[in-house]
């Protein structure tokens, strides 16, 4: 009792610190907007912890109930990931020729599928830790952080992610790297053979996704 | 048969004769499914999108899979026999063994493939890495306990796997068009020729077969098989659940893999 307490003394100042640093950076964004790319690796670095640790706490809250847990997994992932940035990306050629609707219907699947899938993927969390090592600058806006993934048994997995810092100065993923396989390079690949597929008609590969929402909806 | 000179030694000849019949029905059926495998990539070759198409043609191009139609054939087989077959052993696998023992299974067996990974290490040039399969060798099998404990992880040198279709991609041989082998999955000609040389040139299934302990072989095939598919377990469910069509997830992230593990034997000194 008396160690728990020791460590919550450190912990409420940092949180504290935290919260200040973090009203200071807000105001300086909304004083100098220009000055919003200027982040540093640092930045970025927290942006992935930040988001891992808010994952790994909803995952670990059992308290909450399977409702709630995947609202704020929604919540989570819609403001973490860049998916109408990755959205635009995967469908590629095809976003062009797409109309307005169909744009804006694909978003919303993709939204949907994107979101169940990873909330399914964090239900076999094993207390795994996420450890960023590096941040690097790709491009304006685009970094590159690298990270792993330690479990409790084996060796551990290397991660990195892509990210993007939008207009309004936030950080977005935009890609996930595991062992050189990229998330976004993937997707690109099953939906352009699934329009290959159909013939190039981006109506079919719709009621297709919305068939794949189905079953992930049904399989829970 | 009956002459007195060849009944002087009559195990001799029957051991010759029984070897011609194992190897003639060997051959045959290799034959045989060589055939129909020819058969089917010939009837299912990809038709390349028209001229005035060229976004698809450069797809095409990208996507690297003329056979496509043939390798769809293959892979659906692959997939029945995984459903029913392998997936289902891995899964009792892992419902029967915990996660120590499965991770000590998976340590020996990979210890066991040292003499592979260090001949594509020195054969790749990279002394570092062949340095490091050896360090890992002589810590493993030792203080490893014959290598059911990988204790040169913590000590700072990590495992990699070294095999002969990445030294033939690190020497620039071009992958060729996607290929998908029955039951061994996705692959391409140069990997495939690399998974034959591989087993080929394996020192320790040399030993076993000389001395006559096949069964050992085929427990360690087994064994492999059997393992690597239970670490795969949820990657390939999540991938088949999550995907529009399981197949092109398949190609894209074997191809992207391969890649990358090509680029790192070729980038390291």
């Amino acid at each position: 009792m008396t160690n728990l307490r020791n460590h919550n003394v450190p912990n409420m100042m940092i949180i504290r610190r935290t919260l200040l640093g973090a009203m200071i950076a807000l105001a300086l964004m909304a004083a100098l907007p220009g000055a919003a790319y200027a982040q540093s690796p640092t930045d970025a670095r927290s942006f992935i912890e930040a988001t891992a640790q808010s994952a790994i706490a909803t995952m670990a809250d059992k308290q909450l109930s399977r409702n709630d847990r995947d609202d704020r997994f929604r919540a989570l992932f819609v403001s973490a990931f860049d998916i109408p940035e990755i959205g635009r990306f995967v469908l590629s050629r095809h976003w062009r020729t797409a109309t307005p609707e169909q744009q804006h219907e694909f978003l919303t699947l993709f939204e949907e599928i994107t979101v169940l899938t990873w909330a399914r993927r964090f239900q076999d969390y094993d207390d795994e830790r996420l450890e960023t090592l590096e941040a690097t600058k790709s491009g304006e806006r685009d970094w590159m952080v690298s990270s792993r993934i330690v479990k409790r048994e084996g060796p551990p997995n290397p991660v990195q992610w892509r990210i993007r810092q939008g207009t309004d100065g936030a950080f977005r993923i935009t890609d996930i790297i595991a062992e050189g396989v990229s998330m976004a390079i993937t997707l690109r690949s099953d939906y352009a053979s699934t329009m290959q597929a159909n013939g190039g008609r981006i109506d079919t590969l719709l009621a297709t996704m919305r068939t794949k929402l189905d079953q992930l909806r049904a399989a829970g | 048969m009956t002459s007195p000179r060849t009944s002087a030694s009559p195990n001799f000849v029957t051991r010759i004769n029984r070897a011609l019949t194992l190897e003639r029905i060997i051959t045959s059926t290799t034959a045989r499914l060589l055939l129909v495998f020819g058969l089917v990539a010939l009837a299912g070759c990809a038709t390349p999108p028209p001229d005035d198409d060229p976004e698809g043609k450069a797809e095409f191009e990208q996507v690297n899979d003329p056979l496509e139609p043939a390798n769809r054939w293959v892979f659906g087989f692959n997939d029945i026999a995984d459903t029913y077959l392998l997936r289902p052993a891995a899964e009792g696998y892992r419902a029967v063994t915990p996660e120590f023992g499965r991770q000590r299974v998976s340590d020996f067996l990979d210890n066991l493939k040292t003499p592979i990974y260090l001949m594509n290490d020195m054969l790749q040039g990279n002394v570092t890495l062949a340095g490091s399969t050896m360090e890992r060798f002589l810590l493993n099998s030792s203080f490893g306990v014959l290598g059911l404990m990988d204790v040169a992880t913590p000590f700072g040198i990590p495992g990699h796997s070294s095999d002969f279709g990445q030294t033939l991609g690190s020497w620039g041989i071009d992958e060729g068009p996607y290929l998908v082998l029955p039951l061994f999955g996705p692959s391409n000609p140069r990997d495939a020729v690399g998974l034959a040389v591989d087993s080929y040139a394996d020192p320790v299934d040399y030993y076993l077969q000389n001395n006559h302990m096949h069964w050992v072989s085929w427990t360690r095939l087994g064994a492999s098989a059997l393992s690597q598919r239970e670490a795969y377990l949820d990657a390939l469910d999540d991938a088949k659940r999550t995907s529009l069509d399981f197949y092109s997830t398949m190609r894209s992230l074997y191809r992207q893999r391969r890649k990358a593990q090509i680029d790192q034997a070729g980038a390291a000194p």
